[in-house]
């Protein structure tokens, strides 16, 4: 596993630097063409850079799970979803168990932060806890372990900012160009011309390319990045089937996460803004394909290990190139196992999930709790201020217990 | 959640593990697609129940009456017409989300169900959905 990081993060350490050089060639020709300074340019190249790090470092997770309204639970709330977490914690060799959050919100999608593995979180919809069984949601988390084992997280970050301030820094430009004509040229007067012309259609060419340069590495990276941790989960829970029968199910679900933004789409185990049919070659998405991912997963042919993914993976692309660092194939075969009859037969049933989690959800909201005689459960909301109730089903008036502050 | 009618307090039954809302003020009733879903999939056994996409696929249509907001997106709900003579109008969210009945709606329903079939006959489609409804709102009507 130490080899197979490692590597992956050679190659990533190449792109990023990739997208960086984009950055300040970007900044340095730009300066040169509107401020006559390429140096200028580069310093608030970096200027804006540093200050785009600055709000990321600062907002981090709790900005992202703030944003999503995400609850932090213990043991105690859901004791299925923390356990799994504890046996994929176990299973990834991760040293801290990381925070669990629930997002409450019926769409179908999960995501993990933190930018090291001491410090990290995985956060899961009520709707997907709620429609997952065991082996799928062991599926999911070990996914999501896996982008926290693998430090994928640190590292979108960095490429996303890098990405952001090109962006910003090509839009500004063609403002200025557009709008506030190019002082650079002037100044330059008529005597060297030539010069500022080449570097003025340098400059444009840039400002053109280089935002979608740093995109398609930044996609690629990203990518990258969703196929090795579902290999990464066929390997930790050692039942690929588990982790493609809960991406079949977030496939079919229809419901749109709505605390999603752009920002933080690249984040979640599917694109919480795919739209349906989307395109297999779809190259500029940050996901790739959900039906492609079943594939893989369901023909590994028995074996769990990243050895029969990277297979699998082949036989879909027939580029003769896999997606797993060579370094850490061909370590271990690992069979993947199939599931006793009995642990299935154990699994709560989805209305018992559903009562479950929205039980757990309705303690988060302080909802008061009437247990009518007819059997009827009525939930009680923290707004409701008479303190009588009739029970919708059979009439009877029941008292309300008082509001604990 | 408010009540999508009337802007009261929404209170929450639970009623044979199904979980429907309902308002203290207007005594509509919001059924959440999640619930419909597990309520469908528990009918599902003794025959055809009323499924959101089933739902869906029923026309919407123009009418007079106020369109309401969805209490959990916002959008503004269809109006589908479930039953016959006179099709009770119930609102619908575009996006999925759930279905309201006002007041009323769906004690119309039943009684509709009740006199247009004949004994013995195979139920019409809403009908084992809507009875479900009626018999956890008994207090309705
Ligand atoms: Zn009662
Ligand atoms: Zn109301």
């Amino acid at each position: 596993m130490w080899e197979q990081i490692r590597s992956n993060q050679i190659r990533s350490i190449v792109l990023v630097a990739m997208i960086a050089g984009l950055l300040l060639l970007l900044g340095y020709v730009l300066g040169a063409a509107f401020l006559g300074s390429g140096i200028g340019g580069l310093a608030i190249a970096l200027v804006i850079w540093a200050i785009l790090n600055l709000v990321a470092y600062f907002q981090g997770d709790s900005i992202l799970l703030s944003m999503s309204r995400a609850r932090k639970i213990s043991r105690d709330d859901n004791p299925r979803l923390y356990n799994v977490v504890e046996e994929m914690k176990i299973a990834s060799g991760l040293e801290k168990m990381p925070d669990i959050y629930i997002i409450d919100d019926p769409a179908l999608n999960a995501f993990a932060t933190g930018r090291d593995p001491n410090r990290a979180s995985v956060a899961i919809t009520s709707g997907l806890l709620q429609k997952l069984n065991r082996d799928e949601l062991q599926g999911v988390i070990a996914h999501e372990i896996s982008h926290i084992k693998n430090r994928d997280v640190l590292l979108m970050s960095l490429c996303s900012i890098l990405l952001g301030t090109i962006v910003i820094l090509a839009w500004y430009a063609s403002r200025i160009m557009i709008y506030g004509g190019m002082r650079g040229g002037r100044r330059g007067g008529r005597g060297g011309g030539g010069g500022q012309v080449v570097i003025i259609v340098v400059a444009i060419v840039l400002m053109i390319i280089a935002p979608i340069l740093a995109q398609l590495i930044y996609f690629a990276i990203s990518r990258r990045r969703e196929y090795l941790a579902d290999a990464s989960g066929a390997l930790y829970t050692r039942y690929p089937e588990g982790l493609a029968s809960a991406l079949e199910k977030i496939a079919a679900s229809t419901a749109q996460l709505k605390s999603a933004n752009k920002a933080t789409a690249p984040m979640y185990i599917i694109n919480p803004f795919r739209s349906e049919g989307r395109a297999a070659s779809d190259w500029t998405s940050t996901h790739p394909p959900i039906s492609e991912r079943i594939r893989i997963l369901r023909s590994m042919a028995g074996g769990a290990s990243l050895t029969d993914y990277d297979k699998s993976y082949q036989q879909f692309h027939r580029s003769g190139k896999g997606v797993i660092p060579a370094s850490a194939l061909g370590v271990v075969s690992v069979m993947a196992v199939t599931p006793e009859p009995e642990a299935l037969a154990g699994e709560a049933d989805k209305i018992e999930r559903a009562r479950e989690t929205s039980d757990m959800l309705w303690k988060f909201s302080e909802h008061r709790l009437v247990n009518c005689e007819c059997g009827t459960k009525l939930r009680v909301p923290p707004e409701f201020k008479s303190d009588t109730i009739q029970c919708p089903h059979c009439g009877r008036t029941n008292p309300v217990p008082p509001r604990h502050k | 959640m408010e009540c999508p009618a009337c802007k009261g307090v929404m209170v929450v039954a639970e009623f044979q593990k199904i979980e429907l809302d309902h308002c203290t003020r207007c005594l509509g009733v919001w059924f959440d697609a999640g619930e419909l879903e597990l309520l469908a999939e528990r009918l599902a056994r003794d025959g055809a129940v009323l499924t959101m996409d089933e739902i869906m696929a029923l026309p919407a249509e123009e009418v007079v009456e106020k369109a309401r907001r969805c209490p959990i997106c916002g959008e503004k709900m269809l109006k589908v017409g479930l039953g016959s003579q006179p099709r009770v109008l119930v609102d619908v969210c575009p996006r999925r989300d759930g279905i309201w009945f006002d007041h009323g709606e769906l004690s119309q329903v039943i009684a509709q169900t009740r006199t247009t079939q004949p004994a013995g006959a195979t139920e019409a489609k809403p009908t084992r959905m809507i009875r479900f409804l009626g018999e956890a709102f008994e207090a309705e009507g």
